[in-house]
């Protein structure tokens, strides 16, 4: 006889927000899984009719962790509307900040939200489990403190350009603030060789930079893990092999759309920024992957529309691309236990692309190092695609996608320093006028955009469109599921009382959000159990 | 030893993210070396659903004792006072606040949100969301004016966008350290230690500010304050005292103080002409002087200022104190 469970599980995700799941389990399996967004502030009907430069302090404050993405994001919109000037220096000074934030959010998200579960009891009788215990367990795993502080870090030089992280406001249409001495300069590289000492390439990675990024395929891979003892050791190597040994690779695969906005405008090639021109002057570049077809197409913003049949808001007449839809109008809520999922949900709406869910995230990102179009100054890096070719999406691929651009990362960062030219100019005086614009970058957890509006000179229309809100999504208006939803479809959950596989794949995602759990009954929904660890 | 509860309202985790960057001491030295001991945080809390819940309600019980409730993000009340737009354990947020305050040792609240209602608060403030013992400037919040916690204090204030790190672990070492008695507080429920000196104190531009010598984005020195809108002279914070990420604050990096430790934070609601600009009355004159100066007698002052620097410039004077090298 087979046994039918509902799973409500509130808090999932260990950042910001709250998110609510409720899986569906028959034999042990998840059959359907809806995710809820619980938490409604309202930050883009608070900037109607506000400064056209409110999303310079508003939106970095939508989130902490991804502050510096959303003013990247406010900043280009404004100058696609201003049709501002940019130096070269800002957009470098731009990139670093953005860069600097998603490198920081590397050691601070693998061992503070992902890598507690890996010393979860459930992985208890593999060979590999006390290591992982001794590393990773929260407060107390050698590698939790170093890698926790390692992680402030980047942002100290992000906030020698920008004052603070989180929350700066240093970018403004027309460049950045501040005009930084030499002394910001030399002391920035100093900061990242400290980072690479202390975490990067001694913790980390166990060999230098230069030697992972020879790193090309998943061959290449394996045979840096087994090359010697300092690799096979790091906490790369025992992320690799305690992942294949627990089973990651087997499950959370996901939608099997990619969509990256791409980022870190290229300093020559953004001087007179547009909406058009953005693609093209990218250095991570931008575009949409089907991994069932495996095919790759170019990034159109035009393509991306929202859907809220599902989503606790008043409908709005179909799905609508951000630039037509109406500021949010909030209806009645329900809690995880009294929601009717055939109806509205959560407070996520369900953006899709040219009608598809996709994914978000480093994931996406990796995958298109690999297109075969880019041009010749975009990143190029082929192992995840190589890994995505012969594996398949998974927890482990996706993590393994967001630990493997630290390196890239870092060299980034280092030749944008070097490139400053401290006689330049750093922002160039805009003038305001009315129009639509589009800002986007990659947020560490992936694709951010900003669509605004100005008219009289006040916001008139802004929406804001987050990874989370990709990954989270509910369904859309055909019943199709989002991103984790589909992920969280066909995994098999060992203990309804501690169903860490349901966490991990929705922190696979990173997706800023908080979980909790109770076992329910589908017949009567009762509540099966309590428990506590 | 402390037991600390941290919870998250209407809130974006910036509180939490300054938090993981604090130095002095570091979050993990927090907890092994200084006794603070955090039972459950939304971001590096183990337990998950049911057990947080048990754990609330043991607390509302009285079956384990919390001596700091530590609270980040605004309260919200919508729609329509329900708290129904912010679900927490399958109850709204609010609710749980209440209970949790009543058995509470002492309230802290984290930045903006907490403290004052913050950017959420900002009208038409959709999600009804206030601060836990202030609305802006006004006494009451959610918690209301007479509150007070177990310890015999009302809510002690850290604000900020977000509150500097060492801001918070300082006073949660106070705390577990016994040493609450030493932590004073002003009007507004500030600890008096961190905000009695304002962001100009330590800030390299004071020099310009005094000699009235404008700067604005992408220069080196000049003071933000006529032109781009700082409200480093009349806001209390130690930004320019206890550094941000170790190197830097706002106005070090050329960025106007946004006021954001006083309530009120977005100053003028956001209102057209109020971001990144300073505010003017009469077309040339700062609408917001600084704190402990009459407007007459600021403006009589800076006027003679801005008269003396252009004559002095005129008479070819070098105006060394005011530009920094590359």
């Amino acid at each position: 006889m087979s046994t039918i469970k509902e799973l409500n599980i509130s808090p999932v995700g260990r950042v910001e927000g709250d998110l609510d799941v409720k899986v569906y389990i028959e034999n042990g399996v998840v059959t359907r899984a809806h995710t809820q967004a619980a938490m409604f502030r309202g930050f883009e009907k608070i900037m109607e009719g506000k400064d056209p430069q409110s999303g310079l302090i508003v939106t970095p404050r939508i989130c902490g962790i991804c502050g510096g993405s959303h003013l990247y994001c406010a900043s280009s919109a404004l100058d696609t509307i201003y049709k501002t000037k940019l130096p070269p220096n800002a957009l470098l000074l731009r990139a670093l900040g953005q860069a600097a934030e998603t490198i920081q959010s590397i050691p601070r998200w693998f061992y503070a939200i992902f890598a507690t579960d890996m010393a979860n009891k459930k992985f208890a009788n593999k060979k590999l489990y006390d290591e992982v215990v001794k590393r990773f367990a929260a407060y107390v795993g050698t590698s939790f403190q170093s890698g926790v502080t390692a992680s402030g870090r980047p942002v100290e030089v992000y906030a020698l350009f920008g004052g603070q992280w989180p929350h700066s406001s240093y970018m403004v249409p027309g460049g950045v603030m501040c005009a930084p001495t030499l002394k910001d300069i030399t002391r920035a590289h100093a900061i990242m060789n400290q980072f690479r000492n202390d975490w990067l390439e001694t913790t980390w990675l166990g060999c230098s930079i230069e030697r992972y990024r020879k790193v090309q395929s998943w061959d290449d891979l394996m045979a840096w893990v087994d090359e010697n003892d300092s690799q096979r050791n790091s906490d790369l190597g025992l992320f690799i092999r305690a992942s294949l040994e627990f089973g990651l690779d087997k499950f959370g695969q996901g939608c099997g759309n990619y969509v990256a906005y791409g980022t870190y405008l290229h300093k020559d090639k953004y001087n007179n920024p547009t909406v058009e021109g953005r693609n093209d002057a990218l250095i991570s570049p931008s575009g949409f992957y089907n991994h069932h077809t495996k095919k790759y197409s170019p990034f159109n913003h035009l393509d991306i529309k929202e859907h809220v049949t599902h989503s606790w808001y008043a409908d709005q007449g179909g799905a609508l691309h951000p630039w037509e839809e109406p500021l949010p109008t909030p209806v009645t809520s329900q809690n995880l236990e009294h929601t009717n999922f055939n109806e509205k949900y959560s407070w996520a709406k369900a953006p899709r692309y040219t009608g598809l869910a996709a994914e978000a995230g480093p994931l996406s990102r990796c995958l298109m190092y690999a297109n075969p179009a880019n041009l010749p100054h975009q990143t190029k890096d082929f192992l995840i695609k190589d890994a995505m070719d012969k594996m398949g999406p998974s927890v482990f691929l996706r993590t393994l996608a967001r630990v493997h651009e630290a390196p890239i990362l870092y060299q980034l960062i280092d030749q944008w320093l070097k490139e400053i030219d401290l006689d330049g100019e750093f922002y160039i005086k805009p003038e305001e006028k009315d129009g639509k614009g589009f800002g986007a970058t990659e947020a560490a957890r992936g694709a951010l955009a900003h669509w605004v509006e100005i008219k009289d000179g006040v916001i008139k229309n802004y929406q804001v469109m987050a990874p989370t809100t990709w990954n989270v999504g509910p369904n859309d208006d055909g019943g199709k599921s989002g991103p984790i939803e589909a992920a969280l479809e066909g995994i098999e959950i060992e203990d309804a009382n501690d169903p860490v596989e349901v966490g991990m794949v929705a922190r696979s995602f990173d997706s800023c959000l908080v979980c909790t759990v109770h076992a329910h009954d589908a017949k009567t929904g009762k509540e099966l159990s309590k428990f506590k660890l | 030893m402390a037991n600390v509860l941290w919870l998250q309202g209407g809130a974006c985790s910036g509180n939490t993210m300054s938090f993981l960057n604090a130095e002095e001491p570091t979050v993990v030295e927090l907890i092994v070396d200084f006794g603070v001991n955090i039972l459950w945080h939304p971001s590096v809390g183990l337990e998950i659903g049911a057990q947080v819940e048990h754990l609330l309600k043991d607390i509302i019980a009285g079956k384990v004792q919390m001596d700091i409730l530590v609270y980040e993000g605004s309260i919200i009340e919508g729609p329509n006072g329900t708290g129904t737009m912010n679900y927490f354990c399958d109850r709204p947020m609010k609710d749980w606040v209440k209970e949790l305050s009543a058995v509470a040792g002492y309230v802290v609240a984290i930045g903006d949100c907490a403290t004052y209602g913050g950017i959420p608060a900002v009208p038409p403030n959709p999600s009804e969301s206030t601060g836990m013992q202030f609305h802006k400037k006004q006494k009451g919040g959610f918690l209301g004016a007479n509150y007070v916690s177990k310890g015999g204090l009302p809510v002690i204030n850290i604000p900020g966008c977000p509150a500097h790190p060492d801001w918070i672990t300082q006073i949660l070492v106070a705390i577990a350290t016994g040493r609450i008695k030493d932590v004073l507080i002003d009007e507004y429920h500030r600890p008096k230690t961190f905000f009695t000196d304002f962001v100009q104190t330590g800030c390299p531009n004071a020099i310009s500010f005094a000699q009235k010598v404008d700067g604005g984005f992408g220069k080196r020195g000049g003071c933000l304050f006529y032109e781009v809108g700082c409200r480093g002279p009349m806001t209390r914070a130690s930004c320019n005292r206890i550094l941000w990420n170790r190197t830097s604050s706002k106005t070090r990096a050329n960025h106007p103080c946004l006021g954001c430790t006083e309530p009120g934070f977005p100053h003028h609601d956001l209102a057209k002409g109020s971001v990144f600009k300073t505010m003017k009355y009469l077309g040339f004159l700062p609408k917001d002087v600084p704190t402990g100066v009459s407007k007459l007698g600021y403006y009589t002052r800076a006027g003679v200022e801005k008269v003396m620097g252009k004559v002095e410039k005129v008479f070819g004077v070098d105006q060394e104190h005011f530009e920094t090298s590359k």
